[in-house]
């Protein structure tokens, strides 16, 4: 365990804990199975490239990231999600149909090429004895403070109970005044914001084509089967087996090897502990 | 026979003309839709009449073609071509069987989970298949062999597809009209109410997913001669995604449906996807619609407008004929609880329960709500395991069972929310309910059973007052709940149990039914000289039928005496009327 290995470890963990986020609310909460969560990193990883091509500062990323990723999210939910809540099946081939046309329009836009961003933050900073990219750092830090503040937000704040209150109970909850209509509305514009964020960090280091979802869709899809739906431990659990064994293995052997074992291992579940590791309540 | 022929013929003379109509090269272009077809007819069964969505179904279709690329390559002689093929198709088969039968035992609800297995093992299944040139030849394939028979992709193997389409589609038209179709449809609808007939859901389940893993198969080995090339995209996750569109949009609760969809939207494709850029975004807004609008896809439209052009026939009343009887008609038996504890999370539900009935008799449960009636019923039926302590009928242990074991132990059991199939007629309901215990495996492929009356439902149904007896062809969704109740009781009464379960049987009904349902009880427990065992919550009807009565409040056993008795139980009226006990 080399210190570099211990710090790539970091980064893939708090990349897919940041990716997961968003599908661990419409998926663990909302109860639909997005199958269009890949697409929604996607359209997120193209802001930088949005971005420039509006001829816009590079500050204006992040506002354009958030801004177009909403649109999209408002239009879709306003049009198809919400006719499939509470239908599980009916959701998930939605937005299977959903995934494919989001790909084919930003293919429109944007042709199938692998496009890439310049780092945001250049350079590398000392960490435990060794020079470790500078973006990277400051990336792992920021969503450990984000997850710390979202944990503290989750336990304590009145939306969240709500949000507990709708799932348990749509009906009682609306019997209760809260209006589930909008809440659901909300929170999934807001899974997918913060998917598309997690595709805004992403995009300086990775391969950048309408095709990259596929590959974030499954993983983030193990991850909340294996650490069980509803609750951030179980969130943290199910990324830390993931992506854990995904590196470990990568490191020691190959990929390939990596990839399979993390499919292997989600069969396992959904076979045997369908309500994964973590069960709330 | 005709619905079947009629739609086979003119599937057959369709697709033998096209040839000479539309030349050799289209010949060869809808050879390779129907290969797709094939493998959407299996999908469009499973999916349509047990509600398994499999994401997957190009693992079966993409090994086999690798696999009869292997053959082709490395055997010489046809006929042992065939048998290796045939003997890959089993396999897949084999296959599917014991992956869906694993994953379904014990659960009513695993769907959506099945769907995610699948979709992982494809992933596995096409990463194999590329990072393993030894045997798959990578990202390359395998080519360069021969069709089988030196059959000649485009000329004589597309009449081989048809062949094979043609008999597929009879297949699967011939299984709707057969009991086997009918439980399969039964499985979708109400799963607990299946395994509480008796019958195994994970084997049929297991069954239905190989006969489509078989089809999706079928279509691979024909799909390696058709193609000359096995490329790991064959086996791939975007093909299947591919499978599942071209049968939502083809309609996958019609035999041909699927094969509709899959050949006019691949052709379609094929044809537009250059000049037209935006049709892969129709296909999506399409299928997108069809999920939300109209799960029935295009052969739901096609039907209803046929069935606008062509008058339905009245149907004349089916010529009935006797059921055989039941398998094993046990003697009546006394049932015994011993110390019996449930717990379900951190609640305990029965805390010692320990009574013994006598074989014979009509014995009401009672008890304030909560105090564990319904829970001692599924702890007979095996839904739930009690946590300790045994339960004996006829001395031998039933606690550590699955329910589908339940009737033919001898144990009926009818649900406090009458739980039938919803989606069928009155007369399938019973159709099934006759089939319990009755049909052996063979009876499952023959028509006739499906005619089978026994004489218990015959006699019920003689009731005039039953509202079963005029209304065998309506939809069950079309009946009061008090008609579904008397429904529920006729299927669990159906096969005869020694032990009759019943949970609230009279409840929502007038008087008059009243009347009739505790007459129906107590002919039958005079008929079978079994034993009923009643959850009733009306003095009167508890007064009426009772041999003795069951006392239970919070999880234990109050009272179990004859009704006089109890009435005069001061424990029993300190619990009933807000005493201190």
């Amino acid at each position: 365990m080399t210190p570099v290995f211990l710090l790539n470890l970091m980064w893939q963990l708090s990349l897919l804990a940041v990716v997961t986020l968003g599908l661990a609310i419409i998926f663990g909460q909302l109860r639909i199975m997005n199958m269009a969560h890949g697409e929604f990193v996607m359209i997120g990883a193209y802001a930088p490239i949005i971005t420039s091509t509006l001829g816009l500062p590079n500050w204006m990323q992040l506002p354009v990231c958030i801004a177009s990723v909403a649109l999209v999210a408002l239009i879709l939910e306003r049009a198809i999600i919400r006719h499939l809540y509470g239908r599980l099946f009916d959701s998930l081939l939605a937005t299977w149909g959903i995934s494919i046309l989001l790909r084919e329009m930003v293919e429109l836009a944007f042709g199938r090429g692998f496009q890439s961003v310049p780092l945001p933050i250049s350079g590398t900073v000392s960490w435990i004895g060794i020079d470790y990219p500078a973006y990277r750092s400051v990336i792992i830090g920021v969503i450990i403070l984000l997850f710390i503040g979202l944990t503290i937000w989750y336990k304590r704040s009145l939306v969240a109970t709500r949000i507990k209150a709708m799932v348990n109970n749509p009906e009682l909850a609306q019997a209760v005044g809260i209006n589930t209509v909008s809440l659901s509305r909300r929170c999934f514009v807001f899974g997918c914001i913060s998917a598309g964020l997690a595709g805004l960090i992403i995009a300086p280091t990775a391969q950048i084509s309408p095709l990259m979802g596929l590959d974030y869709l499954i993983r983030s899809f193990f991850v909340v089967v294996v650490g069980g739906l509803g609750s951030l431990e179980g969130l943290a659990i199910g990324v830390g087996l993931i992506a854990g064994s995904q590196t470990l293995l990568g490191a020691l052997f190959n990929q390939t090897y990596g990839y399979i074992f993390v499919l292997v291992l989600s069969i396992l579940f959904l076979w045997l502990r369908p309500n994964g590791i973590y069960r709330n309540s | 026979m005709a619905s079947i022929v009629i739609p086979s013929g003119l599937l057959l003379g369709t697709l033998l003309l096209i040839p000479s109509l539309f030349g050799d090269f289209t010949a060869y272009q809808i050879g390779l839709f129907l290969i797709y077809g094939i493998v959407a007819q299996g999908i469009g069964f499973l999916w349509g009449k047990t509600g398994i969505l499999p994401l997957g179904q190009t693992i079966f279709f993409g090994s086999t073609a690798y696999a009869s690329a292997h053959i082709l390559i490395n055997i010489e002689t046809l006929g042992w071509q065939l048998v290796l093929m045939l003997l890959s198709v089993l396999i897949a088969g084999a296959i599917a069987y014991v992956l869906a039968t694993m994953v379904f035992r014990g659960k009513t609800d695993s769907g959506p989970y099945f769907s995610l297995i699948t979709l992982a093992l494809v992933l596995i299944a096409e990463q194999l298949a590329s990072t393993s040139p030894n045997i798959t030849g990578g990202f390359n394939g395998l080519s360069g062999y021969e069709p089988i028979a030196q059959l000649d992709p485009f000329g004589n193997l597309y009449y081989l597809i048809v062949g094979v389409t043609v008999v597929s589609t009879m297949l699967l038209l011939a299984l709707n009209r057969l009991p086997a179709g009918l439980i399969a449809r039964a499985v979708s609808d109400n799963e607990p109410r299946l395994q509480l007939l008796g019958f195994a859901t994970h084997k049929i389940k297991g069954l239905v997913f190989a006969m489509s893993a078989m089809l999706a198969a079928t279509a691979g080995v024909l799909f390696a001669s058709h193609q000359g090339i096995v490329t790991p995209t064959s086996a791939g996750f975007a093909l299947s995604a591919q499978f599942i569109i071209w049968t939502a949009v083809g309609g996958r609760f019609h035999v041909l449906g699927p094969l509709l969809g899959s050949v006019v939207l691949a052709w379609l494709t094929a044809e537009l996807r250059d000049d037209f850029i935006y049709w892969e975004i129709s296909i999506a807004a399409i299928f997108i619609l069809v999920v939300l609008k109209s799960p029935g896809g295009l052969a739901e439209i096609i039907s209803i407008y046929f069935k606008k052009l062509v008058k339905a026939q009245v149907s004349e009343e089916p010529s009935y004929c006797a059921a055989p009887n039941v398998k094993s008609q046990q003697p009546a038996a006394t049932l015994q609880f011993d110390q019996c504890h449930l717990q379900v999370g951190v609640v305990q539900i029965l805390k010692g329960v320990t009574f013994t009935t006598p074989a014979q008799g009509v014995v009401c449960i009672i008890g304030p709500n909560g105090a564990g009636k319904t829970s001692l019923l599924n702890v007979i039926t095996g839904n739930l395991l009690a946590s300790k302590g045994t339960i004996l009928l006829a001395e031998k242990h039933i606690h550590c069972r699955p329910p589908y074991a339940a009737l033919s132990s001898g144990i009926g059991r009818k649900l406090q929310v009458p739980s039938v199939f919803f989606s069928m007629t009155v007369g399938e309901n019973l159709t099934v309910a006759t089939l319990a215990q009755r049909a052996k495996w063979y009876h499952y492929f023959s028509a006739k059973p499906l005619l089978w009356r026994s004489a218990y439902i015959s006699s019920l149904l003689a009731h005039e007052a039953l509202p079963l007896t005029h209304n065998l062809a309506k939809q069950v969704s079309e009946l009061p709940q008090g008609h579904r109740q008397f429904l529920e009781f006729a299927m669990t009464a159906a096969a005869q149990p020694r032990l009759l379960l019943l949970d609230e049987p009279c409840a929502g009904l007038s008087t008059a039914e009243t009347h009739l349902m505790t007459d129906l009880i107590r002919q039958y427990q005079t008929q079978t000289k079994g034993l009923v065992l009643l959850i009733e919550h009306d003095m009167s009807i508890v007064e009426a039928l009772s041999d003795k009565v069951l006392v239970l409040h919070q999880g234990q056993v109050l009272a179990f005496a004859s009704y006089v008795e109890v009435k005069a139980n001061k424990d029993v009226a300190a619990v009933y009327a807000g005493g201190t006990k």
